[in-house]
Formats: C-alpha cells, structure tokens, sequence
C-alpha cells in the first residue's frame, strides 16, 4: 500500500518539477516528465514478479507446457515496453511516432502469438474425430 | 531509484539556464550556447543509466 502513496508522492512531484522547469528551460520539462514515469515503472514493476509466480506455480500444477507461458510473459513485456515509448513520444509532441511505434509492436506481438494459435489449432484437431 | 534524481534534473536546468543567461549577458554568447548544451548532455547521461537500469528489470522479469 505505501508503494501507492509513493507512486502519487512522485508524480505529483514530477508534475510539479515539469511545471516550474517548463518556463525557463521548456526541453528538461519533458526530461523530467520522462524520468518520474520511468521511476513510477521502477516501483511497480515488483509488483508483478509476485503475478507471475503464482502464474507460474499453475501451470506447472496443471501441467500446461511452460514454454507457451514464457511467450505470454514475452507478449505482456513487448507491450508494457510499446505503451511506455508511445507515451512518451506522445508527451514530447510526435504523436504520430508513437503511433507507428503501437503499429510495431501490435505487429511484433502479431507475430509472436503465431505459436500459439498453431499450438491451439493442434489440441482441437486432435480432440475432432477424425 | 527516488525522488532525489528529479530534483537533481530540475537542480541542473535551473543551474545551466541561469549559467546561459549570465554568460549571454557579459557577452560571450557562444560559451552560453555550450554551457546549455553541456546541462542537456549531463542530465541525458543521467537518465540513460536509469533507462538501462528499468530494461535491465523488464528483461529479467519477462524472461526476454
């Protein structure tokens, strides 16, 4: 719980930083902007080790191949990373980069799911009576 | 990995902008120049370590 108030503590603090720097020196205000998010990120991204060990704990429970697993965990981090670029192409003012940017990783995560869609493909092919 | 590197962001923008300002006004302009440069790299340095660090996290967390 004090993560949170950390999180609110910094962003506050970074909208603040951005706010006073951004008269004198217009450029440091998206540095700083950039900085309190990336720190934000820093503080919540504990929080999802403790997610993926239980996730991980199941599968092995219920005997699903890991491997498919790992390539979700892949998929979510492709796109945690895609969403913190556009944001932030999207505050220093390209929004059309950062649109390009979710096109890329849409696409990557495309061809990553490929795997897996086969791999559903298969169990149901071997469920039909054939 | 704490507030006190945002201050420091902020402590160096106002640093180099008063530095600019001083040295446009005694008159050497292109010292002025290279001294906002030289803030904008420092602290671009800064937050490369804090982007390395935060990659390095996501890649060992994501199994990349």
């Amino acid at each position: 719980m004090e993560t949170l108030y950390k999180v609110i503590g910094i962003a506050g603090i970074t909208c603040f930083g951005t706010l006073l720097i951004k008269p004198t020196k217009p450029d440091f205000a998206v540095i700083i902007g950039f900085t309190g998010g990336v720190i934000v990120l820093y503080l919540i991204i504990n929080y999802l080790t403790s997610i993926f060990n239980t996730f991980n704990s199941i599968i092995e429970k219920t005997g699903l191949n890991g491997s498919l697993f790992t390539l979700i965990l892949k998929i979510v981090g492709i796109a945690y990373l895609t969403e913190f670029t556009t944001s932030m192409c999207n505050d220093t003012g390209n929004s059309s980069l950062g649109d390009k940017v979710l096109i890329g990783g849409k696409i990557v995560i495309m061809v990553m799911s490929i795997p897996i869609i086969t791999s559903i493909l298969q169990i149901v092919m071997d469920l039909l009576p054939t | 990995m704490d507030v006190e590197i945002i201050f420091k962001i902020a402590a160096i923008g106002i640093l180099t902008a008063v530095i600019g300002q001083i040295l446009k006004n005694s008159g050497k302009d292109d010292i002025a120049t290279l001294s906002t440069l030289a803030g904008v790299i420092i602290v671009l340095i800064m937050i490369l370590n804090l982007i390395a660090q935060l990659f390095e996290t996501i890649r060992t967390m994501f199994s990349f």
